[in-house]
This record gives C-alpha cells, sequence and structure tokens, in this order.
C-alpha cells in the first residue's frame, strides 16, 4: 500500500461508535436486573462541565458523563464484564463540530482460570503484549505453558481513529515469553495490521525485565518494522537502587523516524519538510537521581540529552522536591529547563502546588510559568493559576469544582471553569481500592 | 494461495504445540484482586521480596510503567480497573487527564496548564513522545489544525 493510501484520513461515523456504546449500555442494564440477585458491581460515575472559549472565540459547555463499571457473579469470580465510556453534550454549542459525542474505551467480557494465568477477553479490549499497545473489537486470550513459558494471542478490528479505509480492516498478533522467577522475563512480539485487505503495519519485538542481581534492573524493548525491513525504536531503562534511599534511573533510546512514524491517522506526523524528515534519527539518553530524604521528603534531578542524525541536538533538565505531610496534604516545587537548538525552542517551567485538607473540604492551588527564550505573539511568559475546591459529601459521593486562568501567547486572558460530581458505586466487599 | 496454506497449517500446528503445552501447564494464577488495600502511591518492597518489588510506584514510576504493562498487565489489574488506564489512554477523549485529575497535583501527567504553545517545542524535539498517545488514535483536537 502506498504511504499516501496509508495517511488517507476517512472519519469514523460517529453513528457507529454511538450504536456500539449504546448498544453495550442497553445490553448490561438488561442482563443485570436479571443477575442483579447474584451479581456485583463495582464503578464509578464522573460527571463533569467544563466551560472554556475555544481558539476561534466561540463559547464551548461540555457536559460529560464517564461511566464505567465491573460486574461479576459472586458465586462465579472467573467470569466478569468490564465496561467503560462516555457521552457528551454541549449545552452552548458544537464542540469539535458536533452538538454531541460518545465513545466507548472498552467492553468486554473476561474469563480468568484458577491455574495457568489464563484469560480470555472478548469485545472491545485493550492489548499490551510486547510491540502492541492497541485497542479491538475482537478476542484477547493468554495462558502459562510448561516450562515458565507464556502465550498470548489476539485478533479482531482495529479501533482506531479516522484511518477506516473501505474493505476489510483487520489486526492479529501473537507473544511468547520466557522467565524465571525474579531474574528475568523475556519476550518475542509480532503484530500485523491489514487495511483494506492489505498490509499496513508489521511489527516484530523483544521485550525484557533482568534483575541480574538485587537493587539492578534492565528493561526495555526493541521494535522492528517488517514493512520498511528496518528496526523503529529501542528504548532501554538501568534502575539501580535503593541506595541510602538514592534511586538512579538511566535512559537510552533510540528512534528511527523513517520506520517508526507510520500509520498515523493526522498529517502532524507526516513526512513533510518542516514537519518530519523521514531521514532523522534520535537518540536520548537520560539520567534521574531520585533521594528520599525522610518518609515525607523527596528530592530529584533529571537530565535528557537529545541527540539527532539531522537537527543537531537538544537538552532537558531540571529537579524538583515534594513534600508529602499526610496522605492528603504536601506541596511541590519544580524547576525545568528545555534547551532545543534555537531560542524557539527553549524555554524555563516553573510549577508550584499545594493540597490540602480540611475535614471532608479538599482545597488545591497549581501555579505554572513558562518563560520563552523567544517571545511568541510578543508573550515572553505564559502563566496559568489554578484553585481546586472538593468536597466529600458522602464516602462515595464527592463534588468539585475549579477555576483555571492563564495568559498565554493565544490567549490576552483564558478563564476556564470545571465542575465535577463523582459517585462510586460497589455491592461487593471486595479490597480493589476505589478509583484506582 | 500456497503461502496462505503454508501460513494456516503453521498457525495450525502452533495452536496444537501450545494447546499440548497449555494441558501439562500447572502454575496457580495470579491473584485478580489485592489482598490488602492499597494506598497510593504503594511500595510493592514494603511486603514483598520478589519480583513484584520492581513495580514500586516511586515518583518516577510513570516513566517507566510501560515496560511493565507491556509484559504483565495481570499484575497491574491486581490493583487498577480498567477505567484507570483509559482515563489517560484513550481511543478518543476531549478531556485532557490534567483536566480530570487536576485535585491532584503531585501525579505526574503531561499537558498541564497552556500545552497549546508548549507542544510546538515538545512536539518538535521528541515526536515520538507524542505518537505513542495521538498516533492512531485519540488526535480528534490534533485534527483541528493537523489536517
Amino acid at each position: 500500500m502506498k504511504r499516501d493510501n496509508r495517511l488517507r484520513i476517512i472519519r469514523n461515523s460517529p453513528l457507529v461508535v454511538q450504536r456500539g456504546f449504546i448498544g453495550l449500555l442497553v445490553l448490561s442494564l438488561l442482563v443485570f436486573p436479571v443477575a442483579s440477585q447474584a451479581s456485583s458491581v463495582i464503578g464509578e460515575s464522573n460527571t463533569y462541565v467544563q466551560s472554556r472559549q475555544a481558539a476561534d472565540g466561540t463559547h464551548i459547555l461540555g457536559a460529560y458523563e464517564y461511566l464505567d463499571f465491573l460486574a461479576q457473579n459472586e458465586k462465579n469470580e472467573d467470569v466478569t464484564f468490564n465496561i467503560g465510556g462516555w457521552l457528551r453534550y454541549d449545552i452552548n454549542g458544537n464542540e469539535f463540530n458536533k452538538r454531541s459525542d460518545t465513545d466507548l474505551q472498552y467492553g468486554y467480557l473476561s474469563y480468568k482460570g484458577k491455574s495457568s494465568n489464563t484469560i480470555v477477553n472478548v469485545g472491545r479490549v485493550m492489548v499490551s503484549e510486547g510491540v502492541a499497545a492497541e485497542r479491538l473489537d475482537g478476542v484477547y486470550a493468554r495462558t502459562d505453558l510448561v516450562g515458565n513459558f507464556g502465550l498470548s494471542a489476539y485478533g479482531g478490528s482495529p479501533v482506531e481513529y479516522g484511518i477506516d479505509l473501505p474493505g476489510d480492516n483487520v489486526i492479529y498478533g501473537t507473544r511468547l515469553t520466557h522467565q524465571v522467577a525474579n531474574l528475568y522475563r523475556v519476550g518475542i512480539s509480532f503484530l500485523k495490521e491489514e487495511k483494506n485487505s492489505q498490509d499496513f503495519r508489521k511489527e516484530e519485538g523483544i521485550d525484557l525485565w533482568v534483575r541480574p542481581v538485587d537493587k539492578v534492573e534492565i528493561m526495555g524493548n526493541s521494535k522492528y518494522n517488517a514493512v520498511t525491513s528496518d528496526w523503529a525504536s529501542h528504548y532501554y531503562y538501568l534502575v539501580l537502587g535503593p541506595f541510602a534511599n538514592v534511586r538512579l534511573s538511566t535512559e537510552a533510546s533510540q528512534i528511527n523516524y523513517k520506520d517508526y512514524f507510520i500509520g498515523a491517522s493526522t498529517s502532524a506526523f507526516s513526512f513533510q519538510p518542516g514537519i518530519l524528515d523521514p531521514n532523522e534519527k534520535a537518540r536520548i539518553l537520560g539520567e534521574e537521581i531520585a533521594y528520599d530524604v525522610t518518609d515525607k521528603v523527596s528530592l530529584s534531578a533529571n537530565y535528557k540529552a537529545y541527540t539527532y542524525t539531522i537537527a543537531g541536538h537538544a537538552q532537558y533538565f531540571g529537579g524538583d522536591v515534594k513534600y508529602r505531610m499526610t496522605s492528603s496534604s504536601g506541596t511541590g516545587l519544580s524547576i525545568h529547563k528545555m534547551d532545543g537548538g534555537t531560542d524557539a525552542l527553549r524555554y524555563t517551567e516553573y510549577r508550584a502546588y499545594g493540597y490540602t485538607k480540611f475535614g471532608k473540604l479538599g482545597l488545591t492551588l497549581d501555579v505554572m510559568d513558562v518563560a520563552y527564550a523567544a517571545p511568541i505573539n510578543n508573550v515572553k511568559d505564559a502563566y496559568t493559576v489554578a484553585a481546586i475546591a472538593t468536597y466529600d459529601m458522602t464516602e462515595r459521593l464527592r463534588m468539585g469544582a475549579d477555576v483555571e486562568y492563564s495568559k498565554n501567547p493565544d490567549y490576552d486572558k483564558d478563564i476556564r471553569t470545571f465542575f465535577r460530581l463523582t459517585y462510586k458505586f460497589d455491592t461487593t466487599s471486595g479490597t480493589r481500592k476505589e478509583g484506582m | 494461495m500456497k503461502k496462505k496454506t503454508v501460513q494456516i497449517a503453521f498457525l495450525l500446528l502452533l495452536l496444537m504445540i501450545s494447546l499440548i503445552l497449555f494441558a501439562c501447564a500447572k502454575t496457580k494464577s495470579m491473584v485478580t484482586l489485592h489482598p490488602i488495600e492499597l494506598t497510593a502511591p504503594p511500595l510493592c518492597s514494603d511486603c514483598h521480596t520478589d519480583d513484584k518489588t520492581a513495580m514500586d510506584h516511586t515518583t518516577n514510576y510513570i516513566t517507566r510503567h510501560k515496560f511493565y504493562l507491556a509484559q504483565n498487565k495481570q499484575a497491574c489489574n491486581v490493583c487498577h480497573k480498567e477505567a484507570f488506564c483509559s482515563n489517560c489512554h484513550a481511543h478518543k477523549d476531549e478531556l485532557k487527564p490534567s483536566d480530570k485529575y487536576k485535585s491532584s497535583p503531585e501525579m505526574t501527567l503531561p499537558h498541564r496548564g497552556d500545552y497549546l504553545v508548549q507542544h510546538r517545542i515538545d512536539g518538535r524535539l521528541n515526536p515520538a513522545s507524542c505518537f505513542r498517545c495521538h498516533g492512531r488514535q485519540n488526535n480528534e483536537r490534533c485534527a483541528t489544525c493537523h489536517r
């Protein structure tokens, strides 16, 4: 398939998504009354109302409902039903040119076996297996095999935004792992995606986690693009510690642009002069040192060096201090500097925040300032101040509101307000932390 | 046609071998729910001494969580519901995670404050960091300018 075809954007029909979401909700509502006596349900409803001004000056007043729940039969905990999604209605106008919108984030029936770590998920599933970090409508399964091997496989229709082509859109893949407990886990994986019955993505990869000795860990992955026949990326971390409350993390990564930025559904990642050069290769070397001074105070410093085959180099560095007084109150300060090759790619970011709780009332203040090396639209400093208040009406019901004021190169005065109402429901006595 | 037949035969063979190996495996499955309620962010090493200590939720754990997820998502699901992932890693979303979690400023989240201007710099220096979430998903807002 030609690259032009890969980048061809055909908008998803909102109706398809809406029908899917509404269909699953209706199905679940039909199933639950029947099964309610034997079922338990945990979940969360988040209602948000956001008021802001869009870049074109229109006032947006979006009302959102995010709903997720997990249901299971109390007598048979091996099978669960999981669903999550959102609906939005713009009270004042047409956000993103649509008065309303919906999305089904996930919705699947899951079976987890008592032995061999067997899992079978059917529906809209999120797959994270080696090279795959995908959302698909189909089937995902994994199991342990003999000799400390493990195998996973998945297949279905890819759930992506804006790149469905006419005809068959299929994604499938597999991952084989081997592990020795406490020493290493290594996996090899394969993914293939077809659009309009032609190869769209063919990726192969290796992932590993190794702990050769105590307090030393190496982890990472490499991805090979079988369409372009070259390595797309390598990401590796070395983590050391803690040694007297000090932890060190070293990152070494490489991204080959022509092999990595394939199949994007926005022109932001297209190979065009001034945007992305397909011959570019980026190498990132980073180091982070974190030191827990006490149980409540922690310091960290980090540095990242970016080197490019074509563009030159850049670096990002800074540090932060955090003071955690209690689980619900603390403060933090941070300074970071982005130092690109030109003034247009340089800024310094300052941030200070604090949060505390007085009984049922929670208060948060968050201040950020970004100082650009070169003024943008005659603005040298962009700052944002956010004040947030929450109130726990009951153990399960929390309401909150926040106001954000900012001045930046795009807005002389930008005021945003956000209202939230969170309700957690849980008909079991399980120990999963609510909201997590 | 011949290539397709070979591929199907290979997959069937792989399936048969897998079924035999599966039938012989007798490992006990990981628990589906952590037996003790944890306060965030947990340090697994407070109780565990095995490879679970690698999942200590230290301040920079967020930068490495993708590796543990890609290798063993099952371990994440012991404490986190699927919604915890999708609240940030969305197929399509109009609200930034930093807006949803504004009352938790200690969380490491991208796009705080005025990211509209800043993304032009960060995106130029490391576009791969944008691509992972916005390459093929959740880029409706990107498309308003990047048509």
